[in-house]
């Protein structure tokens, strides 16, 4: 794999088709929503350009988040509000998708798009890439 | 590296319609911190989540953004 920064989709849309059938396929999440595992280092809620691996076997209640850049009434309740790892688990109960990422991976807060894409993309993808997910389902805060 | 199919939640079509997402769903009238809808509502959660892994099996709009209504 080359080294060089990865690039983002400034000049085409990164369309890869979905092969195979969603009751069979491992699906993984990646957030930009500051989620964390509680026994984790937190995010710098005024910008942190690092990202977290999760463990793919918890259920919502082994996460938290650091943020105050959008709204918290659902997710204090309900971190699913934007990590939907508990609504996947039981998709793959009933055997609606194939079976849950053993990794998923968030993002905090940042404005420093440069470094994102230069540093945080590539590196997170390169660990979305070692899972070998089926597909990824991205969610926002 | 070989590509990995993507989908995502939004709840901000316009911003989201800038980055040509390849497939994006909008559960339409929800605001930030709620791409899933409501809290504790799992009935609605796994129809939004649902509806967005579906897109990876329709024919693609690429760009779009998808807007349903869910309320």
């Amino acid at each position: 794999m080359p080294d060089r920064p990865l690039e983002l989709s400034r000049y085409c849309i990164p369309y890869t088709p979905f092969t195979g059938k969603l009751e069979e396929a491992k699906i993984c999440l990646v957030t930009t929503a500051s989620v964390r595992g509680k026994d984790q280092p937190p995010f710098q809620i005024d910008g942190d350009t690092s990202f977290r691996t999760l463990d793919g076997a918890l259920p919502a209640s082994a996460f938290t988040f650091d943020d105050d850049h959008y709204d918290h009434a659902c997710v204090d309740r309900d971190l699913n509000c934007v990590f939907p790892v508990d609504r996947l688990a039981e998709l793959a109960e009933n055997r609606q998708i194939g079976g849950v990422s053993e990794k998923h991976f968030s993002m905090g807060f940042s404005q420093a798009l440069r470094e994102l894409r230069e540093k945080t993309i590539p590196a997170l993808v390169r660990e979305v890439d070692r899972v070998r997910p089926d597909a990824v389902l991205l969610t926002g805060g | 590296m070989i590509g990995i199919p993507t989908v995502l939640i939004t709840v901000e079509p316009e911003e989201s319609e800038q980055a040509r997402p390849p497939r994006a769903l909008c559960p339409n009238g929800f605001i930030v911190g709620h791409s899933l809808g409501r809290p504790n509502d799992p009935n609605l959660q796994k129809r939004i989540l649902m509806d967005a892994l579906h897109l990876l099996v329709e024919p693609p709009q690429l760009g779009q953004v998808i807007i349903r209504e869910y309320q």
